[in-house]
């Protein structure tokens, strides 16, 4: 938002656009998935959005892994095999920020060629926080944009899976994790708990040497007596192999989005935001309460209860 | 309300296959903090102009080594406007003679980068004018 821009401007705007959207107009759906981050225009786009809980449209898939992993690639041969049976596909596929200058060089595309009069696909390329638990900010909204302009399929590529407060599992259907040959990544990302998350380990790159032998190896961690089992396929973007099998066992697995627990997890967050907004209006209220503390001798705790305490009251 | 960080299209249109320099320009104007989307080689105008409207880009950047930016760059700036994109500014670098500037300029090219062109000049180029800019 400029200076001057006034609230009924933003909401002139927005109501055109969220017109132009609901006609599916890819434009529209463009640049309502570029404002989601400015807080403004996310609170109305919310408001458009409208229903806490409506229906399930989109499958939604995060494909994860390290940098070089082959990600793309693979998403790239999915995309014409989707087509083929019909289904559409929205991509959101992240790269990290730099964390000096918070510039990104975004490069998945290359990689997920695309017919240019083809209208069921939609390739949209974001930054994340850099490091592996970035997830891209306002996922969530984004995603619920692309469901609701109807695509079939919205796949998340990403090398981060979020933390504590937004994972990436708590917005998908399915996790699948890609983990190429001899990289030993696999034992990087058991210390990271991320093999016990996802739905589906996918060893990449099943042309080269030594493929077989990574997904026996995840086979054999995986599969511990006592635990249910966790499928680990193979795949090999640059051959073709095993393509249509992994996206049969992503139509016919059961999904793990809950909604309840997602929608719950969604209202939270913007809670946390619309707090986290109050108490920076609220600045003055933090040397005052720390003034307090020293003249009654409180300890660094009881002034906290005491600041969240006035916090939480009188909000508007 | 922090700003928010402009996103460039960096494109090479046409058929040379040189990249080395348009991923020089990408990773300077990374390190100025844009978001530089790299697209990759040998695209036509359309499929430009698709990533274009799909990333919702404020700027594109062309690069033609191949001598066929009379014909290219006004191609692309037409498929622009026909799709609303009337506020994507365009850039051009790679291999231009002086005198075809002007008609480049002419069709609606924001900045023409000619091969005496410093990498620095075309970092401060996008600097200044994003900060001049609003949308
Ligand atoms: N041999 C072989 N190489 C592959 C395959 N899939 C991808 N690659 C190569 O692996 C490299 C990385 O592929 P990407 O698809 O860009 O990997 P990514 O996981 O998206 O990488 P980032 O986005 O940088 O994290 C490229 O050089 C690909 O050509 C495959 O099935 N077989
Ligand atoms: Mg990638």
């Amino acid at each position: 938002m400029q200076a001057g821009e006034s609230a009924q401007d933003l909401d002139l705007v927005l109501k055109s656009l969220w017109a132009a959207y609901q006609q599916g107009e890819r434009r529209a759906l463009a640049r309502l998935l570029t404002l989601v981050d400015q807080a403004a225009y996310r609170r109305t786009i919310y408001k458009c959005l409208a229903h806490a809980f409506p229906e399930q449209t989109s499958l939604t898939v995060a494909v994860t892994g390290s940098p070089g992993a082959g990600k793309s690639t693979l998403i790239g041969k999915l995309l014409p095999l989707l087509r083929q049976q019909g289904r559409t596909v929205a991509v959101l596929a992240c790269d990290p920020r730099s964390p000096l200058t918070g510039g990104a060089l975004l490069g998945d595309r290359i990689r997920m060629p695309v017919p240019v009069d083809e209208q069921g696909i939609y390739i949209r390329s974001l930054a994340t926080p850099p490091g592996r638990q970035g997830i891209a900010e306002n996922l969530d909204v984004r995603i619920a944009l692309l469901e609701k302009f109807g695509f079939d399929w919205v796949v998340i590529e990403t090398v981060g899976v979020g933390q504590a407060d937004v994972a990436i599992g708590d917005l998908v259907d399915f996790l699948v994790l890609l983990i190429p040959p001899e990289s030993g990544d696999e034992i990087q990302w058991e210390k990271a708990g991320l093999l016990e998350i996802a739905d589906l380990v996918v060893v990449s790159k099943g042309d080269l040497p030594g493929a077989a032998r990574t997904a026996a190896q995840l086979q054999q961690t995986l599969n511990l007596p006592g635990f249910p089992p966790k499928p680990v396929t193979v795949v090999s973007a640059a051959k073709n192999l095993g393509l249509s099998d992994l996206v049969s066992r992503l139509m016919q697995s059961p999904r793990r989005r809950r909604l309840q627990e997602y929608y719950a997890r969604r209202l939270l967050l913007l809670a946390q935001e619309i707090l986290a907004e109050r108490f920076a209006e609220k600045k003055d209220l933090v040397a005052r309460v720390l003034e307090e503390a020293r003249q009654n001798g409180w300890d660094t705790w009881e002034a906290a209860c005491e600041l969240a305490r006035r916090l939480s009251e009188n909000g508007h | 309300m922090a700003a928010r960080t402009r996103r460039i299209v960096l494109a090479k249109v046409g058929l040379d296959g040189h990249d080395r320099g348009i991923k020089v320009v990408a990773r300077a104007l990374r390190d100025a903090g844009f978001e530089v989307i790299y697209p990759g080689l040998w695209l036509s105008p359309e499929a430009v102009v698709r990533v274009v409207a799909e990333e919702d880009a404020d700027w594109l950047g062309i690069s033609l080594l191949s001598g066929a930016h009379l014909i290219l760059v006004p191609k692309v700036v037409e498929l622009l406007r026909q799709q609303g994109l009337h506020h994507v500014r365009v850039v051009v670098g790679g291999t231009i003679p002086e005198e075809d500037v002007a008609a480049l300029l002419a069709c609606g090219v924001a900045k023409v980068f000619g091969p005496g062109s410093s990498l620095s000049d075309i970092v401060r180029y996008f600097q200044d004018v994003d900060s001049h800019a609003s949308r």
